[in-house]
Protein backbone atom coordinates (compact mmCIF):
# COMPACT_ATOMS: atom_id res chain seq x y z
CA UNK A 1 0.00 0.00 0.00
CA UNK A 2 1.17 3.79 -0.90
CA UNK A 3 2.41 5.40 2.38
CA UNK A 4 0.37 8.02 1.28
CA UNK A 5 -3.08 6.15 1.18
CA UNK A 6 -1.80 5.47 5.31
CA UNK A 7 -2.02 8.93 5.47
CA UNK A 8 -5.40 8.78 3.69
CA UNK A 9 -6.60 6.31 6.06
CA UNK A 10 -5.35 8.78 9.77
CA UNK A 11 -7.25 11.34 7.89
CA UNK A 12 -10.52 9.03 8.95
CA UNK A 13 -9.79 9.95 12.75
CA UNK A 14 -11.04 12.38 14.46
CA UNK A 15 -9.48 15.70 16.30
CA UNK A 16 -10.87 18.52 18.04
CA UNK A 17 -10.32 22.15 16.52
CA UNK A 18 -11.52 25.59 17.56
CA UNK A 19 -13.24 26.98 14.32
CA UNK A 20 -13.37 31.15 14.12
CA UNK A 21 -16.34 30.93 11.92
CA UNK A 22 -19.77 30.01 12.37
CA UNK A 23 -21.36 27.26 9.92
CA UNK A 24 -24.69 25.13 10.56
CA UNK A 25 -24.77 21.30 11.00
CA UNK A 26 -23.35 19.76 7.72
CA UNK A 27 -24.63 16.39 7.07
CA UNK A 28 -22.03 14.32 5.32
CA UNK A 29 -22.79 11.32 4.07
CA UNK A 30 -20.21 9.66 6.89
CA UNK A 31 -22.03 11.42 9.32
CA UNK A 32 -23.15 14.56 10.49
CA UNK A 33 -20.71 17.48 11.92
CA UNK A 34 -21.10 20.68 13.43
CA UNK A 35 -22.67 23.25 14.44
CA UNK A 36 -19.63 25.42 14.18
CA UNK A 37 -19.28 28.34 16.26
CA UNK A 38 -16.38 30.79 16.75
CA UNK A 39 -14.21 29.86 20.12
CA UNK A 40 -16.20 26.34 20.61
CA UNK A 41 -14.58 22.91 20.43
CA UNK A 42 -16.04 20.72 18.12
CA UNK A 43 -14.99 17.00 16.89
CA UNK A 44 -14.21 16.96 12.71
CA UNK A 45 -12.45 14.42 11.01
CA UNK A 46 -8.97 15.16 10.54
CA UNK A 47 -9.02 15.66 6.73
CA UNK A 48 -11.52 18.65 7.48
CA UNK A 49 -9.59 19.82 9.96
CA UNK A 50 -5.86 20.28 7.92
CA UNK A 51 -8.38 21.65 5.57
CA UNK A 52 -9.74 24.83 7.37
CA UNK A 53 -6.27 24.63 9.27
CA UNK A 54 -4.75 25.51 5.89
CA UNK A 55 -7.45 28.24 5.59
CA UNK A 56 -6.18 29.65 8.47
CA UNK A 57 -10.23 28.73 9.61
CA UNK A 58 -9.49 27.04 12.91
CA UNK A 59 -6.78 26.10 15.47
CA UNK A 60 -5.99 21.95 15.93
CA UNK A 61 -6.73 21.15 19.80
CA UNK A 62 -3.27 18.75 20.27
CA UNK A 63 -4.93 15.23 21.38
CA UNK A 64 -4.15 14.73 24.90
CA UNK A 65 -1.26 11.68 24.56
CA UNK A 66 0.50 13.93 21.98
CA UNK A 67 2.75 15.83 24.83
CA UNK A 68 6.41 14.65 25.36
CA UNK A 69 5.79 12.71 28.89
CA UNK A 70 2.79 10.76 27.02
CA UNK A 71 4.41 9.39 23.91
CA UNK A 72 7.15 7.34 25.85
CA UNK A 73 4.51 5.54 27.39
CA UNK A 74 1.80 4.66 25.24
CA UNK A 75 1.32 3.38 21.39
CA UNK A 76 -0.08 6.10 19.59
CA UNK A 77 -1.58 6.74 15.96
CA UNK A 78 2.24 7.48 13.91
CA UNK A 79 -0.50 8.42 11.07
CA UNK A 80 -1.95 11.21 13.01
CA UNK A 81 1.51 12.49 14.22
CA UNK A 82 3.12 12.78 11.29
CA UNK A 83 -0.20 14.80 9.62
CA UNK A 84 -0.50 17.04 12.45
CA UNK A 85 3.29 17.82 13.23
CA UNK A 86 3.24 18.48 9.00
CA UNK A 87 0.41 20.43 8.87
CA UNK A 88 -0.58 22.55 12.56
CA UNK A 89 3.12 22.14 14.29
CA UNK A 90 2.17 25.85 15.57
CA UNK A 91 -0.75 24.48 17.04
CA UNK A 92 0.86 21.83 19.35
CA UNK A 93 3.23 23.01 22.09
CA UNK A 94 6.74 21.55 22.38
CA UNK A 95 6.25 20.65 18.61
CA UNK A 96 10.12 20.01 17.77
CA UNK A 97 10.94 18.15 21.21
CA UNK A 98 7.70 16.11 20.11
CA UNK A 99 8.81 15.44 16.26
CA UNK A 100 12.73 14.34 17.66
CA UNK A 101 10.91 12.03 19.87
CA UNK A 102 8.52 10.39 17.52
CA UNK A 103 11.09 9.74 15.38
CA UNK A 104 13.47 8.07 18.01
CA UNK A 105 10.62 6.01 19.17
CA UNK A 106 10.02 5.12 15.41
CA UNK A 107 13.67 4.00 14.52
CA UNK A 108 13.75 1.96 17.83
CA UNK A 109 10.39 -0.23 17.09
CA UNK A 110 11.60 -0.52 12.84
CA UNK A 111 14.68 -1.71 14.75
CA UNK A 112 12.98 -4.16 16.71
CA UNK A 113 10.50 -4.94 13.83
CA UNK A 114 13.45 -5.94 11.88
CA UNK A 115 14.40 -8.40 14.31
CA UNK A 116 11.47 -10.08 14.50
CA UNK A 117 10.99 -10.51 10.75
CA UNK A 118 14.27 -11.76 10.60
CA UNK A 119 13.55 -14.70 13.23
CA UNK A 120 9.86 -14.72 12.00
CA UNK A 121 11.31 -16.17 8.48
CA UNK A 122 14.48 -18.02 9.90
CA UNK A 123 12.27 -20.27 12.30
CA UNK A 124 10.08 -20.67 9.45
CA UNK A 125 7.09 -19.70 11.83
CA UNK A 126 3.43 -19.74 10.22
CA UNK A 127 1.50 -17.35 12.79
CA UNK A 128 2.38 -14.50 15.01
CA UNK A 129 0.54 -12.20 16.75
CA UNK A 130 1.34 -8.48 16.70
CA UNK A 131 -1.12 -6.38 18.18
CA UNK A 132 1.38 -3.71 19.01
CA UNK A 133 2.01 -2.92 15.59
CA UNK A 134 0.40 0.35 13.89
CA UNK A 135 -0.91 0.24 10.41
CA UNK A 136 2.12 2.48 9.31
CA UNK A 137 4.66 -0.56 10.64
CA UNK A 138 2.81 -3.13 8.96
CA UNK A 139 2.99 -1.09 5.95
CA UNK A 140 6.70 -0.27 6.38
CA UNK A 141 7.52 -4.16 6.41
CA UNK A 142 4.90 -5.48 4.64
CA UNK A 143 6.53 -6.00 0.97
CA UNK A 144 9.82 -6.94 2.41
CA UNK A 145 8.37 -9.06 4.77
CA UNK A 146 5.83 -11.05 2.51
CA UNK A 147 7.75 -11.30 -0.63
CA UNK A 148 10.57 -13.01 1.15
CA UNK A 149 8.12 -15.28 2.68
CA UNK A 150 7.31 -15.99 -0.75
CA UNK A 151 10.14 -16.75 -1.68
CA UNK A 152 11.14 -19.04 0.73
CA UNK A 153 8.10 -20.58 0.30
CA UNK A 154 8.51 -21.09 -3.01
CA UNK A 155 12.45 -22.72 -2.96
CA UNK A 156 11.52 -25.07 -0.23
CA UNK A 157 8.37 -26.13 -1.68
CA UNK A 158 10.34 -26.80 -4.46
CA UNK A 159 12.66 -28.92 -2.54
CA UNK A 160 10.26 -30.98 -1.28
CA UNK A 161 8.14 -31.97 -3.95
CA UNK A 162 10.29 -31.77 -6.99
CA UNK A 163 7.46 -29.80 -8.80
CA UNK A 164 5.52 -26.71 -8.14
CA UNK A 165 2.09 -25.47 -9.70
CA UNK A 166 3.14 -22.19 -11.24
CA UNK A 167 1.42 -19.82 -8.60
CA UNK A 168 1.82 -15.73 -8.77
CA UNK A 169 3.71 -14.68 -5.54
CA UNK A 170 2.58 -10.98 -5.31
CA UNK A 171 -0.78 -9.69 -4.90
CA UNK B 1 -29.32 14.00 2.43
CA UNK B 2 -28.75 11.76 4.93
CA UNK B 3 -31.67 9.70 5.48
CA UNK B 4 -31.12 5.94 5.71
CA UNK B 5 -31.23 3.84 2.66
CA UNK B 6 -33.93 1.95 3.12
CA UNK B 7 -34.06 0.64 -0.63
CA UNK B 8 -30.36 -0.15 -0.76
CA UNK B 9 -30.21 -1.83 3.34
CA UNK B 10 -32.30 -4.53 1.74
CA UNK B 11 -29.90 -5.37 -0.44
CA UNK B 12 -26.96 -5.19 1.30
CA UNK B 13 -28.47 -7.20 3.86
CA UNK B 14 -27.73 -10.78 2.04
CA UNK B 15 -23.98 -10.61 2.87
CA UNK B 16 -24.90 -12.39 6.15
CA UNK B 17 -26.20 -9.66 8.47
CA UNK B 18 -28.78 -8.98 10.23
CA UNK B 19 -29.70 -5.10 9.28
CA UNK B 20 -32.39 -3.90 7.26
CA UNK B 21 -31.50 -0.60 7.26
CA UNK B 22 -27.67 0.59 7.03
CA UNK B 23 -27.14 4.10 7.07
CA UNK B 24 -24.85 6.11 4.61
CA UNK B 25 -22.15 6.01 7.03
CA UNK B 26 -22.16 2.53 7.39
CA UNK B 27 -22.12 1.85 3.67
CA UNK B 28 -18.75 3.62 3.39
CA UNK B 29 -17.20 1.96 5.99
CA UNK B 30 -18.79 -1.54 4.64
CA UNK B 31 -16.81 -0.06 0.89
CA UNK B 32 -13.29 0.61 2.62
CA UNK B 33 -13.38 -2.48 4.55
CA UNK B 34 -13.76 -4.18 1.09
CA UNK B 35 -11.31 -1.89 -0.43
CA UNK B 36 -8.57 -2.83 2.06
CA UNK B 37 -9.60 -6.65 1.83
CA UNK B 38 -9.40 -6.26 -1.77
CA UNK B 39 -6.08 -4.80 -1.78
CA UNK B 40 -4.67 -7.46 0.51
CA UNK B 41 -5.92 -10.80 -0.13
CA UNK B 42 -3.91 -12.87 -3.44
CA UNK B 43 -7.13 -13.82 -5.09
CA UNK B 44 -10.16 -12.11 -6.36
CA UNK B 45 -12.84 -11.74 -3.70
CA UNK B 46 -16.42 -11.99 -4.43
CA UNK B 47 -17.87 -9.13 -6.03
CA UNK B 48 -19.77 -6.44 -3.71
CA UNK B 49 -21.87 -4.74 -6.63
CA UNK B 50 -24.63 -4.15 -4.06
CA UNK B 51 -21.94 -1.73 -1.91
CA UNK B 52 -20.76 -0.45 -5.12
CA UNK B 53 -24.51 0.41 -6.38
CA UNK B 54 -25.10 2.32 -3.36
CA UNK B 55 -22.06 4.20 -2.68
CA UNK B 56 -22.67 5.82 -7.07
CA UNK B 57 -26.50 6.53 -5.70
CA UNK B 58 -25.19 8.64 -2.51
CA UNK B 59 -22.53 10.24 -4.83
CA UNK B 60 -24.75 10.89 -7.47
CA UNK B 61 -27.27 11.99 -5.53
CA UNK B 62 -25.53 14.06 -3.16
CA UNK B 63 -23.63 15.34 -6.56
CA UNK B 64 -27.48 16.51 -7.67
CA UNK B 65 -27.74 18.47 -4.30
CA UNK B 66 -25.11 19.87 -4.93
CA UNK B 67 -25.45 21.62 -8.73
CA UNK B 68 -28.14 23.35 -7.26
CA UNK B 69 -25.89 25.02 -4.41
CA UNK B 70 -24.28 28.68 -5.20
CA UNK B 71 -20.55 28.78 -5.71
CA UNK B 72 -17.98 29.58 -2.90
CA UNK B 73 -20.36 28.04 -0.37
CA UNK B 74 -18.72 26.59 2.65
CA UNK B 75 -21.01 23.84 2.87
CA UNK B 76 -20.82 22.75 -0.67
CA UNK B 77 -17.07 22.40 -0.55
CA UNK B 78 -16.74 20.49 2.34
CA UNK B 79 -19.02 17.92 0.74
CA UNK B 80 -16.98 18.01 -2.31
CA UNK B 81 -14.29 16.88 0.04
CA UNK B 82 -16.17 14.18 1.32
CA UNK B 83 -17.24 13.22 -2.28
CA UNK B 84 -14.14 13.08 -3.55
CA UNK B 85 -12.56 11.00 -0.81
CA UNK B 86 -15.42 8.61 -1.15
CA UNK B 87 -14.81 8.30 -5.16
CA UNK B 88 -11.37 7.79 -4.25
CA UNK B 89 -11.61 4.91 -2.22
CA UNK B 90 -14.57 3.20 -4.85
CA UNK B 91 -11.85 3.73 -8.21
CA UNK B 92 -9.17 2.06 -5.92
CA UNK B 93 -11.59 -0.69 -5.01
CA UNK B 94 -13.12 -1.36 -8.79
CA UNK B 95 -9.42 -1.01 -10.54
CA UNK B 96 -7.46 -3.42 -7.91
CA UNK B 97 -10.97 -5.68 -8.93
CA UNK B 98 -9.47 -5.08 -12.56
CA UNK B 99 -5.96 -5.70 -12.36
CA UNK B 100 -6.55 -8.86 -10.48
CA UNK B 101 -9.20 -10.23 -13.74
CA UNK B 102 -6.39 -9.09 -16.14
CA UNK B 103 -3.63 -11.08 -13.83
CA UNK B 104 -6.03 -14.33 -13.62
CA UNK B 105 -8.46 -14.37 -16.01
CA UNK B 106 -8.39 -17.81 -16.91
CA UNK B 107 -8.63 -18.77 -13.08
CA UNK B 108 -11.67 -16.08 -12.74
CA UNK B 109 -13.98 -17.36 -15.67
CA UNK B 110 -13.06 -21.45 -14.88
CA UNK B 111 -14.30 -20.55 -11.24
CA UNK B 112 -17.25 -18.30 -12.60
CA UNK B 113 -18.22 -21.20 -14.66
CA UNK B 114 -18.05 -23.76 -12.00
CA UNK B 115 -19.70 -22.10 -9.46
CA UNK B 116 -23.07 -23.47 -8.51
CA UNK B 117 -26.32 -22.26 -8.73
CA UNK B 118 -27.16 -19.97 -5.64
CA UNK B 119 -23.57 -19.57 -4.77
CA UNK B 120 -22.63 -15.29 -5.10
CA UNK B 121 -20.83 -14.44 -8.37
CA UNK B 122 -17.34 -13.83 -8.10
CA UNK B 123 -17.55 -11.12 -10.98
CA UNK B 124 -20.34 -8.29 -11.53
CA UNK B 125 -22.11 -8.17 -14.61
CA UNK B 126 -19.87 -5.59 -16.06
CA UNK B 127 -16.53 -7.72 -14.67
CA UNK B 128 -17.71 -10.74 -16.10
CA UNK B 129 -17.63 -9.11 -20.05
CA UNK B 130 -14.55 -7.56 -19.10
CA UNK B 131 -12.93 -11.03 -18.30
CA UNK B 132 -14.30 -12.45 -21.18
CA UNK B 133 -13.13 -9.71 -23.65
CA UNK B 134 -10.15 -9.64 -22.17
CA UNK B 135 -9.80 -13.62 -22.16
CA UNK B 136 -10.75 -13.26 -26.11
CA UNK B 137 -8.16 -10.73 -26.85
CA UNK B 138 -5.23 -12.29 -25.50
CA UNK B 139 -6.11 -15.38 -27.80
CA UNK B 140 -6.70 -13.44 -30.49
CA UNK B 141 -2.99 -11.17 -30.02
CA UNK B 142 -1.30 -14.70 -29.11
CA UNK B 143 -2.76 -16.35 -32.03
CA UNK B 144 -1.63 -13.54 -34.38
CA UNK B 145 1.99 -12.51 -33.04
CA UNK B 146 3.28 -16.22 -32.79
CA UNK B 147 0.79 -19.35 -32.85
CA UNK B 148 -0.14 -19.22 -36.11
CA UNK B 149 3.87 -19.62 -37.46
CA UNK B 150 4.04 -22.23 -34.87
CA UNK B 151 3.86 -25.94 -36.52
CA UNK B 152 0.10 -26.78 -36.36
CA UNK B 153 0.26 -29.54 -33.44
CA UNK B 154 1.91 -26.58 -31.53
CA UNK B 155 -0.93 -24.53 -32.27
CA UNK B 156 -2.76 -24.50 -28.63
CA UNK B 157 -2.18 -22.93 -26.25
CA UNK B 158 -4.20 -23.92 -22.24
CA UNK B 159 -4.58 -20.57 -20.80
CA UNK B 160 -5.72 -22.09 -17.85
CA UNK B 161 -2.13 -23.82 -17.31
CA UNK B 162 -0.51 -21.03 -18.93
CA UNK B 163 -1.21 -17.94 -16.82
CA UNK B 164 -0.22 -18.79 -13.12
CA UNK B 165 -2.89 -19.19 -10.54
CA UNK B 166 -3.06 -16.70 -7.38
CA UNK B 167 -0.80 -17.70 -4.70
CA UNK B 168 -3.10 -18.83 -1.33
CA UNK B 169 -0.20 -19.53 0.67
CA UNK B 170 0.98 -15.63 0.93
CA UNK B 171 1.31 -14.45 4.02
CA UNK B 172 -1.30 -11.58 5.09
CA UNK B 173 -1.80 -8.81 8.04
CA UNK B 174 -5.07 -9.06 9.38
CA UNK B 175 -7.11 -7.66 12.35
CA UNK B 176 -10.04 -9.74 14.13
CA UNK B 177 -13.91 -8.55 13.94
CA UNK B 178 -15.39 -11.71 15.38
CA UNK B 179 -13.27 -13.70 17.73
CA UNK B 180 -12.65 -17.24 16.42
CA UNK B 181 -11.69 -20.57 18.20
CA UNK B 182 -9.14 -23.31 17.13
CA UNK B 183 -7.73 -21.74 14.00
CA UNK B 184 -5.70 -24.81 12.39
CA UNK B 185 -2.04 -23.35 11.67
CA UNK B 186 -0.13 -25.26 9.22
CA UNK B 187 3.49 -25.19 9.22
CA UNK B 188 5.71 -25.52 6.04
CA UNK B 189 7.81 -28.59 6.59
CA UNK B 190 7.31 -32.03 7.87
CA UNK B 191 9.44 -31.71 11.09
CA UNK B 192 7.12 -29.20 12.59
CA UNK B 193 3.41 -29.75 14.23
CA UNK B 194 0.89 -28.29 13.22
CA UNK B 195 -1.16 -26.22 15.97
CA UNK B 196 -4.19 -23.93 16.93
CA UNK B 197 -4.54 -20.71 17.74
CA UNK B 198 -6.96 -18.50 19.00
CA UNK B 199 -8.09 -15.23 17.31
CA UNK B 200 -9.29 -12.59 20.17
CA UNK B 201 -11.62 -9.87 18.54
CA UNK B 202 -9.12 -6.94 17.83
CA UNK B 203 -6.49 -8.75 17.97
CA UNK B 204 -3.65 -8.36 14.97
CA UNK B 205 -1.73 -11.49 13.33
CA UNK B 206 0.04 -12.75 10.58
CA UNK B 207 -0.67 -15.80 8.76
CA UNK B 208 -1.32 -17.72 5.56
CA UNK B 209 -4.27 -16.36 3.65
CA UNK B 210 -5.37 -19.65 2.93
CA UNK B 211 -5.85 -20.54 6.55
CA UNK B 212 -8.22 -18.20 7.07
CA UNK B 213 -10.33 -17.47 3.51
CA UNK B 214 -13.13 -18.20 4.41
CA UNK B 215 -13.28 -15.50 7.71
CA UNK B 216 -12.39 -12.78 4.93
CA UNK B 217 -15.45 -13.69 3.25
CA UNK B 218 -17.79 -13.55 6.03
CA UNK B 219 -16.18 -10.33 7.61
CA UNK B 220 -15.08 -12.32 10.65
CA UNK B 221 -11.65 -10.87 10.22
CA UNK B 222 -10.16 -7.77 8.20
CA UNK B 223 -7.46 -7.77 6.18
CA UNK B 224 -4.87 -4.95 6.49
Amino acid sequence: MDPLEVEFLAEKETVKIIPNFSLDKIYLIGGDLGPFNPGLPVDVPVWLALNLKQRQKCRIVPPEWMEVEKLEEIPFSMGLTKLLLTHASDNIPKADEIRTLVKDIWDTRIAKLRLSADSFIREQEAHAKLDNLTLMEINTIRTFLLDSLNCMYKLRSNLQQGSSKGQFSNY
Amino acid sequence: MSDALSDCGSDASHDGGQEDVMTPAELIEKLEEAWLNEKFSPELLSNRSEVVECVMEQLTHMEANLQRVKKGDAKASIHRMEIDRIRFVLSSYLRSRLQKIERFFPHVLEKEKSRGEGEPSLLSPEEFAFAKEYHANTETYLKAVALKRMPPNLQTVELLKAVPEPCLDSFVFLRVKEPQENILVEPETDDQREYVVDLEEGSQHLMRYRTISPLVSSGAVQLI
